[in-house]
């Protein structure tokens, strides 16, 4: 399968030095560059509690003379901060895999750490996200295909997208011309998000058509963009911690209160004399004492 | 009449005026499940039919108010809420994907209004597993 996909890229090697330019390119602070244009990142709205955002009316910026009917795929090499860049591939049912997929721990892309958190799915926070996604053209463990993404990027956001296309094409079996680039601002090494191209060729777009900027974030939690460090966001701090601390249970008769996992913390629920407190702080404020076991 | 519609995971059926998946086997099987009974669509989706199987298809583009009892409706990108009153039957395929969708299966087949009759899984051309569910209208 790797030889056939050789001499398809081969066979279009004019095609994939036109998209080089696009492909290696550095992006400059607070621009983003969308297929031949370049765009301000600005006119990115902020995440809203949808994974993607629809850019030029979800209509993907592919030139004519880039729709071919001979499967290619092409990567960016990592730029001097080791961040990825465009991924480009007209994706045919030849460059499909036939296997399944082999490991990629080894790659360690750019912001990458492993870290977990209980509201995360999987609880991993990140994942190594592949530009041009493994069911589409059977790239593994290539650095130049793989982002630090969050799991919700990868699941909720790109996963879909990359769904259209492979069942399309698996159906079809015309070709579907694909364009992925993260997008990172200034010297970060964790990208912003990734703008998602795509267009089918055969009947030019009529199956598949879109233009989307996938956000990478993860809901209830922060990051720093620029070195890919997490944290969990403020008002899921205090969810966890009063999940894990929970309330305190005073009894109003024996002024004694039961703190979660105390002897009799749990009959306390029932009983006549419950009083809440938030805090042992309160509760002796209010006069009350810890329960010995 | 009965409606026939193809959601995602999400009830999701439309995507930037696209359907969001296809399958031909999955296109016999509606066939199958019509039993030579009318089946109507409009344009867009009869495009996709082809002309193979058009023995029982009629088109049109507003064929939910033409469809009478017992005629079956291909459904891709309409609302079928306001034609409710008229549907007997849906027969709901799902892909068991997860697509981008920006045009959802609107019924709530949960309400209590409809009773699943059956549900029955089929192996499509370029679809591991799709499900196919009939519900009745109490």
């Amino acid at each position: 399968m790797r030889c056939r996909k050789i001499s398809c890229q081969c066979a279009v090697l004019f095609i994939c030095c036109m998209f080089l330019t696009a492909c290696t390119y550095v992006l400059p602070k607070d621009k983003v560059q969308i297929g031949q244009e370049i765009t301000n990142l600005k006119d990115i709205p902020d995440y809203s509690g949808v994974p993607y955002t629809e850019i030029n009316g979800n209509v993907p910026q592919f030139s004519e003379d880039e729709l071919t009917e001979n499967s290619f795929e092409t990567y960016s090499n990592l730029d001097s901060l080791q961040r990825c860049g465009t991924a480009c591939a007209n994706i045919g049912t030849d460059l499909m895999p036939v296997e399944e997929r082999g490991g990629i721990g080894q790659i360690k892309p750019s912001g990458w750490h492993t870290v977990k958190y209980d509201n995360v799915d999987g609880k991993y926070l990140y994942n190594r996200c592949h530009l041009i996604g493994y069911q589409l053209s059977g790239e593994n463990a290539n650095e130049k295909n793989l982002i630090t993404g969050t799991r919700y990027m990868n699941v909720e956001g790109m996963l879909p997208f990359e769904n259209l296309v492979a069942d399309y094409v698996k159906e079809t079996a015309n070709h579907v011309l694909y364009r992925v680039t993260p997008v990172f601002e200034g010297n970060n090494l964790l990208a912003k998000g990734v703008h998602m191209e795509a267009l089918s060729v055969e009947d030019q777009g009529e199956g598949i058509s879109y233009n989307v900027f996938v956000y990478n974030v993860q809901p209830g939690v922060y990051i720093d963009y620029l070195t890919g460090e997490s944290s969990l966001e403020k008002a899921d701090i205090e969810q966890t911690q009063n999940r894990i601390e929970g309330e305190i249970r005073g009894n109003a008769r024996s002024k004694i209160y039961h703190c979660p996992g105390q002897a009799a913390y749990d009959k306390m629920a029932d009983s006549k004399y419950l009083v809440i407190f938030k805090s042992e702080q309160e509760a002796e404020d209010e006069g009350y004492r810890k329960a010995k076991r | 009449m009965i409606v026939i519609v193809c959601v995602d995971e999400k009830k999701g059926m439309m995507f930037h005026r696209r359907r969001q998946s296809q399958d031909r086997l999955l296109r016999e099987d509606i066939i199958k499940q019509c039993r030579g009974k009318r089946l109507y669509m409009n344009q867009y989706s009869y495009e996709m039919f082809g002309e193979n199987e058009d023995s029982i298809i009629i088109v049109s583009e507003n064929f939910l108010e033409q469809a009478g009892k017992g005629d079956y409706c291909f459904v891709e990108n309409q609302d079928i809420s306001r034609y409710l009153e008229n549907v007997q039957e849906i027969i709901i395929y799902h892909w068991n994907r997860r697509y981008p969708a920006d045009m959802y299966f609107m019924i709530d087949l949960a309400n209590g209004n409809w009773k699943l009759v059956k549900e029955e899984e089929l192996k499509g051309s370029s679809h591991e597993k799709i499900t196919r569910e009939v519900y009745k209208k109490k």
